[in-house]
C-alpha cells in the first residue's frame, strides 16, 4: 500500500467518528422519540408550544448578542491599535491580551466575581449586568485574535491606494478597512456568539439563577428526560449551523 | 473505496481493543473478591489525621484515621474473615448522577444514596436484599445490626416501598435535617426558625437557597402548606409528600417569589458566602451547617442552625447492595455486608462524624464509645451547664451535659432533639408522573420571564 497524504488525517476521522459523530447520532435518536422509544415530533413541538422555553431561547439569545456587540466594539480598535504597533511592540502587546486566555476561567470568574461584589455591594442586585461582564471577560481574547490577525495581514498598499485616490478617514475605512476586516470580524462573532448562548457556568458563578440554553439542558439530564435534554441540544445544533452559513456567506462576500 | 475500507479496519480493531477491556474487569483470580463501592464525594474517612487530631475519650481510648478506612477494612476482612478483597472505590457528585452512571452502564456492588433514591431503585427492581443473619445481633460482626440508632432504624422501617420496609435492603449511613444557617447578630432566632425566612424582605438579596429541585420544593411546599402542618395531628409525613398538580402551581408561586429575593441558588458556595457575610442565611443539610459553623468560628464569626418549626426534612443515605453486581456472588455479598459492619463499628462511625461532620446512623448499642466521643465534642463542665437528653436516639439513658450556647448551634445540628424530629418528615421517591410535574414547575421557575408576562 502506498503512502498517501489524506492517510495522515485517520486518525482524527476516527477520533470524530467515535466521539463526534456517535454522540451526535445518539442525541438525534433522542431528539425524535419518546420514552418508549418510538419516532415522535413531541419534544420539539413542545419547545415552540411553551413561552417558557422560548422566552429562554429569547433570553440566550440576548445575553449572546449584547456579549458579541460588547466584545467587538471592545476588540475591533484594540485589535487595530495592536496591529498597528511597531513589531516588537506588538508581539508583546499581542501576548498582554491573550495571557488572561491561560488562567483556568473559573479562576478568573471566581476573581471577578469578587471585585463585582466590592463594587455593587451585593452581586444579586444586578444579575444581568454582571453576566454580560463575565461573558466578555471570558471571550474577549477570541474576538480580539481573529481580527487582530486580518489587521496584521492586510495589505497596506490598499490603505495608500484609497489614500492617493482621495478618499477622507471616513470612506478610507467604510470602503476599504472594513470591508477587508469582514472575515475576521465573522470568524470572531461565531467565536463568541455561539458559546456565549451556553456558558451557563459563568451565570452559575455570578448568581444569576435564570436559565439559559445550557442550563436548559443540564436540568432535563438531572431529571433523567434524556430526550427533552437531546431535543434541546439539536435545537442549538441547529442554531450554530445556521449562523455557520451565514457567516462563511459574509466572509466569501467580503 | 480502499480509504474507507481502511478507516473501517482501524475503527473496528479501535472498537474492539475498547470491548476487550471492558469485559477484563471481572475479577482475575478466584481468590481476590473484588468490591465495586461508589460513595458521594469525601463521604468516608480518608485518614491522614494529624497526630494532634486524635480523640481521647475518656476512658483513655484513642481513635485516629491513620489510614483510609477504606484500606483498613481490606486488612480487617482478611484477618477476620481469611478472604483477600480488593475494593474499587469511587465517588459521585449527587444522587442523579449515581443513577445516570448506572443507566450508562457502569455496575457497582454496594453504593449510598439518599432515602428516596433508594426507593427509586427497590421500584425499579435493582437492589439486592440484605441476608437475614445480618440483623442477626449473636453474629460477632454485625456491627450494623448491634449498633444502629433504634430511632432510625424506626424511622427507615416506617419507610415502605412496594409493601416492603426500606430496611429489609438498607442500612443507614449518616442522617440529618435541613435547615437554616443563620448569623445571629443579622438574623432573629425567631425569624430563621421557619422557612418563611426565605420570603422575607428584611432579608433581601442576604439568604441564599439550593439549586436542588427536591430540597428547594420541600422548603416551598412547607410555606405553600404552612396553615395544614399548624393544624393539631396533622399528618405531616403526607402533607410534605403531596405532589398534586394543585399543590406543585402553589409551590411554583413561592419558589418563584423566593428566588426574587435569594441571594444566590448554590449548590455548595454557601459556606463561604455566609463566612465573607454577603448572605445572612442559607438553606442548608444539618451536616454542612455543622461544618459551616466550625469554618466560621475559626474567622472568628458566630453561626447558627435553627430547623424551621412548620415542620422540616429527615433525610438519610444508605448503603446498597445492587443486585446487578452481587445477585449470584455469594463471597460478593458476603463482604459487601461485612464492608457494612466495618464502618457501622462505633471506631469507625466515631472516624468518620469526625472527619465529615454529618450524623451517623450508629449509636453503638451496648458500646458506649459514640456516647463518650458525642461528651468529648460537645460536653461542658461549666456551672451553666444544661442537660441535653438524647436518650431517644441511644435507645438508652443518654444525656448531656453541654453549653447552653450549643443548643443553636453545631449540637443541636448534628443531634435534634426528639420534639424537632417528630416535625419533620422524610420525603419520598416521587412517581414518575409527579417527577414530571414538579421538573415543569422548576424549570418554569428558572427559565426567563418576558417582563410583559404576567404570573401563572
Amino acid at each position: 500500500m502506498r503512502f498517501k497524504r489524506s492517510m495522515l488525517g485517520i486518525p482524527y476521522v476516527i477520533f470524530l467518528i467515535i466521539f463526534v459523530m456517535a454522540p451526535l447520532a445518539v442525541v438525534f435518536v433522542y431528539t425524535f422519540t419518546n420514552g418508549s422509544g418510538q419516532f415522535t415530533l413531541e419534544n420539539f413541538l413542545g419547545f415552540f408550544k411553551s413561552s417558557r422555553t422560548i422566552a429562554t431561547l429569547v433570553y440566550s439569545l440576548f445575553v449572546a448578542l449584547v456579549t458579541t456587540v460588547f466584545c467587538l466594539l471592545i476588540a475591533y480598535p484594540t485589535a487595530y491599535a495592536l496591529a498597528r504597533s511597531g513589531f516588537k511592540k506588538k508581539n508583546i502587546l499581542l501576548l498582554l491580551a491573550v495571557i488572561p486566555m491561560w488562567i483556568n476561567f473559573t479562576l478568573r470568574v471566581t476573581a471577578l466575581k469578587e471585585v463585582l461584589d466590592l463594587v455593587e455591594g451585593n452581586l444579586a442586585y444586578y444579575p444581568f449586568f454582571n453576566t454580560i461582564i463575565g461573558q466578555i471577560y471570558d471571550f474577549l481574547p477570541f474576538m480580539i485574535l481573529p481580527i487582530f490577525n486580518v489587521f496584521d495581514e492586510m495589505d497596506k498598499s490598499l490603505l495608500e491606494a484609497g489614500r492617493d485616490l482621495g478618499a477622507d478617514r471616513k470612506s478610507l475605512f467604510l470602503s476599504v478597512i472594513l470591508p477587508l476586516s469582514m472575515p475576521g470580524i465573522a470568524s470572531g462573532i461565531t467565536m463568541v456568539f455561539l458559546p456565549a448562548m451556553t456558558n451557563y457556568v459563568v451565570l452559575d458563578m455570578l448568581y444569576n439563577s435564570t436559565y439559559i440554553m445550557g442550563s436548559l439542558i443540564g436540568s432535563y439530564f438531572n431529571a433523567y428526560d434524556w430526550h427533552n435534554g437531546s431535543m434541546v441540544s439539536t435545537i442549538l445544533l441547529l442554531i450554530i449551523i445556521l449562523f455557520s452559513l451565514i457567516g462563511k456567506n459574509k466572509t466569501q462576500n467580503a | 473505496m480502499k480509504k474507507v475500507a481502511i478507516l473501517l479496519t482501524f475503527v473496528m480493531l479501535f472498537l474492539c481493543g475498547c470491548g476487550g477491556k471492558a469485559s477484563g474487569t471481572t475479577p482475575v483470580t478466584d481468590d481476590v473478591v473484588t468490591l465495586r463501592i461508589a460513595n458521594s464525594e469525601e463521604y468516608i474517612d480518608e485518614g491522614g489525621w494529624d497526630a494532634s487530631e486524635t480523640i481521647t475519650l475518656s476512658d483513655g481510648q484513642k481513635i485516629r484515621g491513620v489510614d483510609p478506612l477504606v484500606n483498613d477494612f481490606e486488612k480487617w476482612y482478611q484477618e477476620k474473615y481469611g478472604k483477600k478483597v480488593r475494593v474499587l472505590y469511587s465517588t459521585y457528585g449527587t444522587n442523579e448522577d449515581l443513577y445516570n452512571q448506572m443507566t450508562l452502564g457502569n455496575s457497582f456492588d454496594l453504593v449510598c444514596p439518599s432515602e428516596y433514591m433508594i426507593m427509586k431503585l427497590i421500584r425499579e427492581n435493582k437492589l439486592e436484599p440484605l441476608s437475614k443473619d445480618f440483623y442477626n445481633k449473636e453474629s460477632a460482626y454485625n456491627y450494623y445490626a448491634k449498633g444502629v440508632s433504634p430511632y432510625i432504624f424506626k424511622r427507615m422501617k416506617g419507610l415502605k416501598e412496594g409493601g416492603k420496609p426500606l430496611t429489609d435492603y438498607a442500612a443507614g449511613y449518616m442522617w440529618g435535617t435541613l435547615g437554616t444557617v443563620y448569623n445571629p447578630s443579622k438574623v432573629d432566632k425567631k425569624d430563621a426558625s421557619s422557612f418563611r425566612i426565605y420570603l422575607n424582605k428584611k432579608y433581601y438579596k442576604r439568604l441564599t437557597i439550593k439549586d436542588s429541585v427536591r430540597d428547594t420544593y420541600f422548603a416551598g411546599l412547607a410555606i405553600a402548606k404552612e396553615k395544614e402542618l399548624a393544624k393539631n395531628g396533622a399528618d405531616i409525613s403526607k402533607i410534605l409528600n403531596d405532589t398534586s398538580q394543585k399543590t406543585v402551581n402553589q409551590v411554583e408561586d413561592v419558589i418563584t417569589d423566593m428566588r426574587e429575593n435569594a441571594y444566590s441558588m448554590e449548590t455548595d458556595s454557601a459556606k463561604q458566602d455566609l463566612v465573607t457575610r454577603k448572605a445572612d442565611a442559607s438553606l442548608q443539610w444539618s451536616g454542612d451547617g455543622v461544618f459551616s459553623i466550625n469554618q466560621a468560628e475559626k474567622d472568628g464569626l458566630r453561626l447558627c442552625y435553627a430547623v424551621p418549626e412548620e415542620g422540616s426534612n429527615l433525610w438519610f443515605d444508605g448503603w446498597v447492595m445492587l443486585s446487578d453486581g452481587v445477585k449470584d456472588d455469594k463471597d460478593k455479598k458476603q463482604a459487601a455486608e461485612a464492608f457494612i459492619n466495618y464502618i457501622s463499628r462505633p471506631e469507625s462511625a466515631i472516624r468518620n462524624m469526625y472527619y465529615i461532620g454529618y450524623t451517623s446512623a450508629i449509636t453503638g448499642g451496648d458500646d458506649p464509645m459514640v456516647e463518650e466521643y458525642v461528651n468529648y465534642v460537645y460536653g461542658s463542665e461549666e456551672k451553666n451547664a444544661v442537660d441535653y437528653d438524647l436518650s431517644y436516639l441511644f435507645g438508652k439513658k443518654c444525656v448531656i451535659k453541654a453549653d447552653p450556647d450549643q443548643l443553636d448551634r453545631q449540637l443541636f445540628a448534628q443531634y435534634p432533639t426528639e420534639d424537632i424530629l417528630k416535625r419533620c418528615a422524610v420525603m419520598k421517591c416521587f412517581s414518575n408522573q409527579a417527577n414530571r410535574r414538579v421538573s415543569q414547575m422548576w424549570t418554569n421557575v428558572r427559565c426567563y420571564r418576558f417582563p410583559w408576562e404576567k404570573r401563572r
